[in-house]
């Protein structure tokens, strides 16, 4: 048996894109299945193994049977790892948080809404319910940023997660402010580290990053008055990743 | 050092030769805004822009720059920029930040990394034809420049009046078709001068900037640096779009071999939470009203103090613009503190 670590990636409620990106990852792939063994991985492979070292855990916490598989993870992990916006902040997945859970089945499942293996619970992120060591942030995740926390694992560094807003790399990136074009842009109040993507192509900010560790949320109702926008908007549009929390932060 | 005359169709002869074989970075609208980029044509430059989205600074200070490589055994190379290259419409109040950057960034410590680039650049700037919204550079004293550049560049109407202010500026005012300037183009290329010196002035500082060092002096605890932060993002906008803001963070990062890497200077901001985050992770200045504070007197007292009492802002107006919540502008700060306390 190698000495390398021994990683598995599993997934809970989600899309499973955060893990396409890391399949996704072309070249770069193969110096990670270089320095890492992977020893369960559903969507890149058929093995499955309960021994490892670090666990890759993608989705949000929607189920009690899920609660009970993410902490039987924990207990065998050395190294826990929430991947993507579901895993870090419970993702869109937390907007049916602002729901009635019976009307949210209801709408989902029609007639079959209450049959029991489609029960469901208010989302939950993974650091919710287990302890987390690192946050990739983000819906997608960023490829880089996913290799390069890998990296920092692998040589026990600490990785630098931007504590910032978007902001800042926006206007690193020489982009006209989009507020001044009428957009409630959430940059200001968003944890950076995307590159700016959304906004470098003309988009607002959609917020899949998460919170900042003190977004002055007050100041964004301030902002929005002052441009004589609506301030429903801005709290519906915080709604689609940022429902029902306001930040998290890793352990590790 | 010689002045000289040159018209419009010869300048833009004199740019398209230039782009032959050098590398200009010359100003170009981006969407509505303006912004240097490698210019490809003469007739893309324009002159007339009011302000630029991001200072001339990152030309000598990029976003992100790989300071050396080590290979994990103990060797290691320093990186260095070594391309020539022309920064073509400087403003004024740009060339100030310039000039003050270079002494930060020489005097205590000489940065090769910043000294490289900023040797091998060739910079022209030019006067304002167009004041932007939110410029004071001349409440600044800071609305015409006098050195720095190697070439100065005032439209006068019919053509520009060229000012070479070094020896590589002359050389290369050389190569354009030009005639002596007249008395008659510096009497107009003076009139836009002055005009500028009284005009470039949106929001008006009720003191002399020398004022200000001792303004600050006195302000430590005023009540306006935590009424203002209270809507503050710490977005750390008023930092990136700054002329004079040169603080950085340096990180090492590894290659897949997990030995070998790189380590990289990326831009920075006092008014970033996590700033002043060390070791162990004490952080001395995390209330956001300290951090908004610092920057002023970054800009009024502890800078000067390093650039023989000249105020590290100079009034570009770029942070005016770029706070959502409208705290930043340095004048309307200023004004208050001189109504509250008076000067002495």
């Amino acid at each position: 048996m190698s000495n390398k670590p021994r990683v598995a990636v599993f997934d809970f409620a989600c899309c499973e894109g955060c893990q396409l990106q890391i399949v996704n990852l072309e070249e770069e792939i193969l110096d990670l299945i270089g320095a890492v063994d992977v020893v369960e991985w559903r969507e890149a492979m058929s093995e499955q193994s309960s021994n490892y070292d670090v666990a890759i855990i993608e989705g949000s916490i929607t189920r009690p049977e899920d609660e009970e598989r993410l902490w039987l993870i924990r207990s065998r992990a050395k190294v826990l790892i929430a991947l993507g916006a579901c895993a870090t902040i419970g993702g869109i997945n937390k907007l049916k948080n602002n729901f009635d859970l019976r009307d949210v089945k209801k709408w989902v499942y029609g007639k079959d809404a209450e049959k029991p293996h489609l029960n469901t619970e208010l989302t939950r992120s993974v650091a919710q319910v287990v302890k987390v060591d690192y946050l990739i942030h983000g819906c997608p995740i960023d490829r880089k940023e996913f290799t390069y926390i890998m990296r920092c694992i692998l040589t026990g560094k600490k990785p630098e997660i931007p504590e910032w807003p978007v902001c800042v790399e926006c206007k690193l990136k020489d982009n006209r402010c989009l507020w001044e074009t009428g957009q409630t842009c959430l940059g200001p109040i968003i944890r950076a580290g995307c590159g700016a993507r959304c906004p470098s192509s003309g988009f607002r900010c959609f917020g899949c990053r998460g919170y900042v560790n003190n977004p002055n949320i007050n100041a964004a109702k301030d902002v929005i008055e002052r441009y004589g926008l609506d301030v429903e908007v801005l709290k519906r549009k915080m709604n689609l990743f940022g429902s029902g929390n306001t930040q998290v932060t890793a352990n590790g | 050092m010689s002045i000289k005359k040159i018209t419009k169709q010869a300048f833009a002869n004199f740019i398209d030769n230039l782009i032959k074989t050098a590398t200009v970075y010359g100003v170009q609208p981006k969407g509505e805004r303006f912004d240097f980029a490698p210019l490809a044509s003469a007739k893309d430059l324009r002159l007339d822009y009011d302000v630029t989205l991001l200072p001339p600074k990152r030309f000598f200070q990029p976003t992100t720059e790989t300071l050396l490589t080590f290979d994990g055994e103990g060797r290691y190379k320093s990186n260095f920029d070594n391309e020539n290259f022309i920064l073509l419409g400087v403003h004024p109040y740009d060339m100030v930040a310039i000039n003050q950057m270079d002494k930060i960034f020489s005097k205590d410590y000489y940065d090769e990394h910043y000294m490289k680039r900023r040797n091998n650049a060739t910079i022209i700037a030019c006067d304002v034809l167009t004041p932007s919204e939110n410029v004071f550079a001349a409440s600044m004293g800071m609305a015409t420049v006098s050195e720095g550049f190697d070439i100065l560049l005032t439209d006068i109407g019919d053509g520009y009046v060229a000012e070479a202010g070094t020896e590589k500026g002359n050389a290369l005012l050389a190569k354009a078709e030009t005639t002596d300037a007249n008395e008659k183009d510096l009497e107009k290329r003076q009139k836009l001068q002055q005009d500028n010196q009284k005009n470039l002035n949106k929001h008006k500082l009720k003191c002399k900037p020398s004022d200000i060092p001792n303004l600050l002096e006195r302000a430590y605890k005023h009540p306006v640096w935590e009424e203002k932060a209270k809507t503050c993002f710490s977005c750390g906008s008023c930092n990136t779009v700054c002329p004079t803001c040169y603080c950085f963070n340096v990180q090492d990062s590894f290659n897949w071999d997990l030995k070998s890497g790189k380590r990289q200077r990326t831009w920075d901001g006092c008014l970033l939470d996590g700033f002043t985050k060390v070791a162990g992770e004490h952080e001395f200045r995390s209330n956001r009203a300290d951090r908004f504070r610092h920057r002023f007197y970054r800009k009024g007292k502890y800078v000067p103090e390093k650039l023989n009492g000249q105020i590290s802002c100079v009034g570009c107006g770029r942070c005016v613009g770029a706070c959502l919540p409208d705290i930043a502008n340095p004048v309307k700060v200023f004004n208050r503190l001189v109504d509250d306390l008076g000067l002495l």
